[in-house]
């Protein structure tokens, strides 16, 4: 009742605003200041270590891949019946991570939580990122990379079409629609902060670069008003897009008749998968990203405070969807899909199925506490087990339900080679290769979007009442 | 720049208060069009402008709808009609596995539709020809300040009513713009035309190279393994000076199993010994072989009653005679080698083994027709 009547008088006691989205003193003038002179700046030394890290990571990978590619797939460990293995697993975790970029930049814009704007940005280019490396591995797991375009039906020579029914190509669909409807999302936040950064550069390079890449910005109303209405439609179909593009991932699996694989929850359960081991890579590079580039007074800890909890509810949500898998085989009294289950509990790969729920279930409860919530040490503790959980996640579910199947004669214990560790590593030195590169040349922070939403920003009455 | 004339007055606030503020005094003087400059988008600002509705939805409606269709349209025509084929035991025709794809494509029409339209169509750009980027205000304007300009196209632009106005209404600082430079490239129409020139030449070369591969099946500019340098078996070929593609065997090279015998004659022949042990494995295969082989003409006993032979006239060798039960084996063993009368040789078609065995099975035949007392004991015995 109190509270009721503290709305309706104006009176809103403290403890019910909402804190402000960033600390100290931030205007306009001085958030460009802070965010945009970046690119104009010498990188300290931190940057080129970590880059010398990254590039070495990129370089020892990509000889893999190259060694891969020259000498054929059976350098991998994969072999009947465990045909898919480290690449798929690797795969859908980097698809994973990116859809914590979507969420951020399309969900919670549609929820109006402004507290995404400071974060959007980083958020998002991790997408493409990640989308990126996903790329790698079905393209060179089709053993030629070279024809990987006879994935298109396109009207060729051979007179032959591709198979619409195959979840397979879905994937091809699904993965390639999402790149561009993400790079299309990010190049259009980024337009207006190119802008802003071509007309405070003095360099002349730089101002010729930016000036191309920003279109000709100039921030009209008229613009503006087009611009907004584009970016509110593009974020209700990215929503609508990252929801279906691990559903169809999942796909891949839920439509076969692999037991462990065949279960209608395995759409939602990927997606929040996804979200979950997303939310947990932008955790480390925000905390990263806020203490190295001095922005703690835009991204604060109010930020990752409220990221953790997101961490939190899906960790409950995997926990739901984990208690159901072992449900669904019990209750469906069928052997096969018993057996899968009780080989993820035990067996020979039971320490993944346990690393699994421990890392993804058990060590994120910690984030129940505010304390940990608010700490580097235990946030990127549990951001780091829920990494490893998550990669863990798939390898359970692709090579636990593969390695022992219909077929007893066929059982095979997998083990992969040194090659799929390699490319797995090139794959992260690609992914923080181009973070470090994008950290250096781009707006981190989305200025426009916050500037938007910074105290005194917008008109304090405005609409009907001017006339 | 490529006149003096002015097009454009343009004012800098300091406030969006003050920006909104300022909008209606402006507008009521009809002195051009009102355009408002701002670092980021204002709350309320269209309405003050009287700037009509976007209609950026209804674009990305239709186009979203067309996406779907030819999606589907496209699938069904690929799946159902072109290259039927069955997957999973569906009908060609049905349609449930489709829609993953067809909501991808919708996306991808609508975002594209959402972006480009927004940036092409309705903002026109990339455009960087407007005198309101290389004017001093841009910078404070992409920074923290907000613009009003009063803009006309035409004649007639009272460039020093629309500075009073301006600055009657607030303005901080007041700058005269000159006209946009309108030149040829980089400019939405530019690049709307070009992109369309290069779409439609697509859309022409993917429709020719259909037809072209229904009309020219065969034509195969990529072959990867059908396509293999190499010498027919049986043919001409120009690589070596006699002009065969085979070569001939070096001169004394022997085959694999077939060691020349070391004998010249059927009587040098008597000296050979037979390599074998009489085992029931040996008798068993000599039996088959002799069945399939020998028999025909031979008789199943070996005694020379021939089953076929005897319609043409033919004799075959009584290999019950006592002048065969006296040959050494391998007398006998040179004759299925080599062949005797009008008995061809076996030495194509039966390993040296297979001969020994055969020799082996005809000594059995002969001490069973001519068994002895002795013999019959010790079968019985056994």
């Amino acid at each position: 009742m109190s509270s009721d009547a503290a709305i309706r008088t104006g009176a809103i006691p403290e403890r019910l605003l909402e804190p402000p989205l960033t600390e100290g003193v931030v205007t306009p003038g001085s958030l460009d200041d802070q965010v945009l002179a970046f690119p104009d700046l010498r990188p300290p030394k931190q940057w080129y270590i970590g880059l010398a890290i990254t590039l070495t990571a990129l370089v020892i990978g990509f000889s893999f891949i190259g060694y891969t590619i020259a000498t054929g797939i059976g350098v991998w460990g994969n072999n009947s019946p465990v045909f898919w293995a480290f690449d798929i697993i690797n795969f859908v975790f980097w698809v994973g991570i990116g859809h914590a970029g979507t969420l951020i930049s399309a969900i919670l814009f549609l929820f109006r939580k402004r507290w995404r704007n400071a974060i959007a940005r980083f958020a998002e280019a991790m997408t493409i990122f990640a989308v990126m490396c996903a790329g790698i591995f079905p393209l060179i797991h089709v053993g030629r990379p070279w024809l990987a375009f006879w994935l298109f039906p396109y009207p060729n020579q051979r007179g032959v079409w591709t198979n619409f029914r195959s979840p397979l190509l879905w994937d091809v669909f699904a993965v390639s629609t999402y790149f561009s409807v993400s790079l299309m999302f990010w190049f259009l936040g980024l337009v207006p902060d190119i802008a802003s950064m071509r007309d405070r550069t003095t360099s002349k390079v730089r101002k010729t670069i930016y000036t191309v890449l920003s279109l000709g910005w100039r921030g009209a109303a008229s613009h503006w008003q087009h611009y907004e209405k584009a970016y509110l439609l593009l974020a209700g179909l990215a929503t609508g897009l990252v929801l279906s593009v691990h559903s169809v991932v999942s796909f891949d699996f839920a439509t076969s008749v692999v037991p462990g694989w065949h279960m209608t929850i395995f759409p939602p359960y990927f997606v929040a998968g996804a979200i979950f081991a997303g939310f947990s890579m932008v955790v480390i590079v925000l905390v990263v990203v806020r203490e190295t580039m001095q922005l703690k007074n835009l991204i604060t800890m109010r930020h990752l405070d409220v990221m953790n909890k997101v961490i939190l509810g899906m960790s409950c949500l995997m926990g739901y969807s984990y208690m159901m898998e072992g449900f669904t085989a019990w209750y469906s009294m069928n052997e096969y899909l018993h057996h899968t289950f009780m080989n993820i509990i035990s067996g020979t790969y039971g320490w993944a199925g346990w690393l699994t729920i421990s890392c993804n279930i058990f060590i994120p409860q910690l984030l129940w506490f505010k304390k940990c919530r608010t700490s580097y040490f235990w946030m990127i503790f549990v951001a780091l087990a829920v990494t490893v959980g998550m990669w863990f996640e798939r390898f359970v579910i692709i090579v636990i339900s593969l390695h022992q199947d219909y077929l007893p004669s066929a059982w095979r214990i997998y083990k992969p080679t040194m090659v799929d560790f390699g490319v797995l590593l090139g794959s992260f030195g690609l992914f923080f290769t181009l973070v470090l590169l994008f950290a250096r040349v781009l707006p981190v922070i989305a200025t426009t979007e916050v500037k938007a939403i910074l105290p005194g920003a917008q008109p304090s009455h405005h609409g009907d009442d001017h006339e | 720049m490529s006149s003096g004339k002015s097009f454009a007055v343009l004012g800098l606030f300091d406030s969006p208060d003050a920006l909104m503020g300022a909008i209606p005094k402006v507008r009521g003087k009809q002195l051009g069009t009102l355009e408002a400059y701002t670092p980021y988008p204002i709350h309320g600002i269209d309405d003050a402008l009287g700037l009509r509705r976007s209609p950026l939805g209804g674009m990305v409606l239709v186009m979203g709808i067309l996406g779907a269709i030819t999606a589907f349209g496209f699938e069904y025509w690929i799946s159902a009609i072109d290259y039927p084929i069955v997957t999973g035991g569906k009908a060609p025709s049905s349609w449930e596995a489709f829609v993953p794809i067809m909501f991808e494509v919708t996306v991808l029409f609508a975002t594209f539709t959402a972006g480009l339209g927004m940036l092409l169509l309705l903002n026109k750009l990339p455009f960087f020809g407007h005198p309101v980027l290389s004017s001093d205000a841009m910078k404070a304007i992409t920074r923290d300040r907000y613009a009003l300009a009063i803009e006309s196209e035409g004649e007639g632009f009272d460039a020093e009513a629309a500075k009073a106005a301006l600055l009657a209404a607030g303005a901080t600082q007041i700058e005269v713009l000159p006209e946009p430079d309108r030149g040829p490239f980089l400019s939405a129409d530019y690049i709307l035309r070009v992109a369309g020139g290069i779409f439609a030449a697509c859309v022409v070369a993917g429709l020719a190279m259909f037809g072209a591969v229904k009309l020219f099946p065969v034509l195969a500019p990529m072959s990867h393994m059908e396509d293999q340098p190499r010498l027919n078996a049986q043919k001409a070929d120009p690589f070596f000076k006699d002009g065969f593609g085979m070569r001939m065997p070096v001169a004394g090279t022997v085959a694999r199993g077939y060691l020349p015998l070391g004998v010249a004659s059927q009587d040098e022949a008597a000296s050979l010994v037979n390599p074998l042990p009489r085992s029931p494995e040996v008798l068993a295969m000599g039996k088959k072989i002799f069945h399939n082989r020998c028999e025909l003409c031979h008789g199943a006993l070996g005694n020379g009653v021939p089953t076929l032979t005897a319609a043409y006239g033919a004799k075959p060798a009584n290999l019950q005679a006592q002048q065969f039960r006296d040959y050494p084996d391998g007398k006998i063993f040179w004759v299925i080698t080599m062949g005797k009368n009008a008995m061809p040789s076996h030495a194509a078609d039966l390993t040296e083994t297979q001969r020994w065995a055969v020799v082996d099975y005809v000594r059995a035949l002969q001490r069973a027709q001519n068994a002895t007392d002795q013999d019959v004991k010790e079968a019985g015995a056994r």
